[in-house]
């Protein structure tokens, strides 16, 4: 199968779960006790006015009626208004869209960059001084939440060395170096739990890789041990590593939520959660739906990725 | 005996052990040996004889906690066994190297078999080609190998001599595309490739099919002496070491129990090991019900009793057997350690017939301890 095919069949699995989550969201949304309108009316509100929005906002239609029109929308690109206020969701989404692709990439980044060396130390000088003190501060990377790391890293860089931007966000077009300061702590609060994962991944695979036949041959060789590490063990040892960090972006886009309120960012964990608080629907609706994109995207990012460093896979076929 | 020509590989009292948390385990416990220019030499013993290591030790390839001591490893008069890691690396691959037991695992299954054998071209040929680490690393993850390059040209060259059909097409495969064969081919292949005087095959063909084996392991040889390369063969089939050896050596729990010329030893062995391995093979011929085997298990290689590894098994054990082994000369080229034949020892009276089981006798009375350090005396 090429390559081009491959990818088409990949989108429309891709679209298929889009579906499922969006239809799934659709019924989890209505069923959250509370109303809406009430909600935005406040409690002393005239029951009139109250059924006057509910109309407006098609609330008083039967729920396949309503999941009829959402879905018709949908298609043609149409996410809906914001009920809180009037604003369409899609302007919303993009608008918060900056900050949490910045943390979360960045974030991402800098996991990679320091999991993945930090665990071939970890494993090629395993039960030694570097080994322990890699594991020890991935443990802690995994097992302290992110938004406690970000309260940390505040105290740490933000109020003891007024080093860096304790709060908000900047887009780069405004500046690389002050968009970079700002987001640098809070990516490195989704990043730690993530790359805690990602370095006990590469020091267990680099270690079963270790002691595989092939890299005694290579030894067998004549090849400098530096060489057998990094030509004939490296690319193997990455194949789990690779399968285990796209499912596990969902841990970081889980955490970018709670680290963008430690700092202040208006986000998407920020717009989600205060439009679950104001029953706001359709933000809610189009705020998952574009997770669920962005999450199925990475996946298939991922999965391009290990076809080209596992030989063994060929796209869409089987060994 | 021995012919003029000095030994290629020269090995003297190899001691390997491995410190555990049980303790230490000997699994090399002082043997020595010669290989001579381009003789194929058979080891042969159980599993957990102590083979594998030997090799590895040879090859300066046993990690920590593993101890190699040796009074000496001389590789064409050259004493190795205090070379360096980075002294090792030369003589890896470029003079002596491996083929391992089972292809599939012992080839990186994410690079192409051409890679694999084009850098020890690379790496011990003068192709003139840089084989630096970065270098190296920019071929494998950047660049890739250049096809037009000598050293792809040679890996392909040898594919071809190995008998691999359109090696120029298979040079690019990985070695989950090939067949078993195919793969142990390639192996071959890469053990030629850096011109090496001498190859260890560790049980070359045990992972293949019945069918490959022969084929496998007749190839190996045909090539060996086409290149002009001495073999040390690794084994537990001593029908194996009869169709292609020379010369063989009978190891158990990490010691040499006899060494001998192929025929000597199947024809008149003189250690009761040998004699219980040759009997526990099963012949067309038989009539036997059951198959001799020799009863009880390899010792702990941890607490090994004293004297003779094998007295608890061995059927003619007596009050000597827990001292101390020598070796003793049984004709020119055969010598057995075991104290039946100090000349001391009445033979008769312990029901051990010196010449039972060949068709071939040998002279006898020429048996008597033979001083260490006696050039190319093996054990």
């Amino acid at each position: 199968m090429g390559m081009r095919r491959y990818i088409a069949k990949r989108v429309g699995h891709a679209a298929l779960v889009i579906y499922f989550v969006a239809t799934v969201v659709f019924i989890a949304v209505r069923s959250i006790p509370g109303d809406p309108a009430r909600l935005m009316l406040g409690g002393d509100a005239p029951p009139e006015a109250i059924e006057a929005l509910r109309q407006e906002l098609r609330l008083d239609e039967p729920v396949y009626i309503q999941y009829f029109y959402w879905m018709r929308d949908i298609l043609f690109g149409d996410l809906g208004e914001s009920i809180f206020n009037n604003q369409p969701v899609l302007d919303l989404l993009i608008g918060v869209a900056g900050p949490t692709l910045s943390i979360g990439l960045v974030g991402m980044a800098i996991a990679f960059l320091i999991a993945i060396p930090a665990g071939i130390v970890s494993a090629t000088r395993r039960y030694q001084v570097e080994d322990y003190l890699a594991t020890l501060f991935s443990f802690i990377g995994i097992s302290v939440p992110g938004f406690f790391i970000g309260i940390l890293l505040i105290l740490v860089f933000a109020n003891r060395f007024e080093f860096l931007p304790a709060f908000g966000y900047v887009k780069p077009q405004e500046g690389l170096v002050t968009w970079f300061s700002h987001v640098i702590l809070p990516a490195l609060a989704v990043g730690v739990p993530y790359g805690g994962i990602i370095m006990r991944m590469t020091r267990s695979s680099m270690l079963e890789v270790l002691n595989e036949d092939y890299m005694r041959t290579a030894r067998s060789k004549g090849l400098s041990p530096r060489l057998v590490l990094y030509k004939h063990g490296l690319q193997n040892a990455l194949i789990p590593v690779v399968t285990v960090s796209g499912i596990l972006f969902a841990v970081l886009l889980g955490g970018v939520v709670s680290v963008e309120i430690v700092f202040g960012i208006r986000g998407m964990g920020r717009l989600l959660i205060n439009s679950i608080n104001r029953r706001d629907f359709p933000v809610i609706q189009g705020g998952v739906i574009l997770i669920s994109i962005v999450f199925v995207f990475m996946n298939l990012l991922v999965d391009l990725v290990y076809t080209m460093i596992n030989p063994k896979i060929k796209y869409g076929g089987g060994e | 005996m021995i012919e003029s020509t000095d030994p290629l590989l020269r090995v003297r009292n190899l001691r390997t052990s491995f410190d555990t948390d049980r303790g230490v385990v000997s699994a090399v416990d002082g043997i020595s040996f010669d290989i001579k220019p381009g003789e194929v030499y058979g080891v042969v013993g159980e599993s957990g004889s102590g083979k594998s290591v030997t090799a590895l030790s040879i090859m300066g390839l046993i990690d920590s906690p593993g101890v190699v001591e040796a009074d000496a490893i001389e590789f064409r008069g050259e004493d190795i066994s205090g070379y360096s890691d980075a002294e090792m690396r030369d003589i890896r691959g470029g003079n002596i190297s491996m083929v391992f037991q089972d292809p599939m695992n012992s080839l990186n299954p994410v690079m192409t078999v051409g890679e694999q054998i084009a850098e020890v071209v690379r790496h011990h040929t003068p192709v003139g080609e840089s084989a630096g680490f970065w270098r190296e690393l920019s071929r494998k993850y950047v660049t890739g190998t250049d096809k037009e390059s000598d050293s792809w040209q040679r890996a392909v060259e040898l594919l071809d001599t190995v008998g691999i059909p359109d090696p120029k097409e298979r040079a690019t495969e990985y070695p989950h595309q090939l067949s078993g064969g195919m793969r142990q081919r390639v192996v071959i292949a890469q053990a030629l490739a850096g011109d090496p005087d001498l190859i260890i095959a560790d049980e070359p063909t045990t992972a293949l099919d019945v069918s490959v084996e022969a084929q496998i392991l007749n190839e190996l040889l045909e090539l060996a002496d086409e290149f002009d390369v001495s073999v040390l063969l690794i084994t537990h089939d001593l029908a194996v070491i009869r169709e292609t050896c020379d010369r063989v050596a009978v190891m158990y729990a990490g010691e040499l129990m006899e060494t001998s010329n192929v025929q000597e030893l199947f024809n008149n062995p003189q250690h009761p090991y040998t004699r219980g391995l040759l009997q526990s093979i099963p012949r067309i011929t038989d009539d036997r019900e059951w198959l001799d085997v020799i009863e009880g298990n390899v010792p702990d290689l941890i607490n090994k009793p004293e004297g003779c590894p094998f007295q608890q098994r061995c059927n003619y054990s007596f009050d000597m057997c827990d001292k101390p082994l020598e070796r003793h000369r049984v004709s020119d080229d055969h010598i057995a350690r075991c104290h039946l034949h100090s000349p001391e020892v009445d033979t008769a009276a312990h029901d051990f017939d010196t010449e039972a089981t060949g068709d071939r006798s040998i002279t006898s009375g020429d048996s008597g301890i033979i001083a260490d350090g006696n050039g190319g005396d093996d054990l």
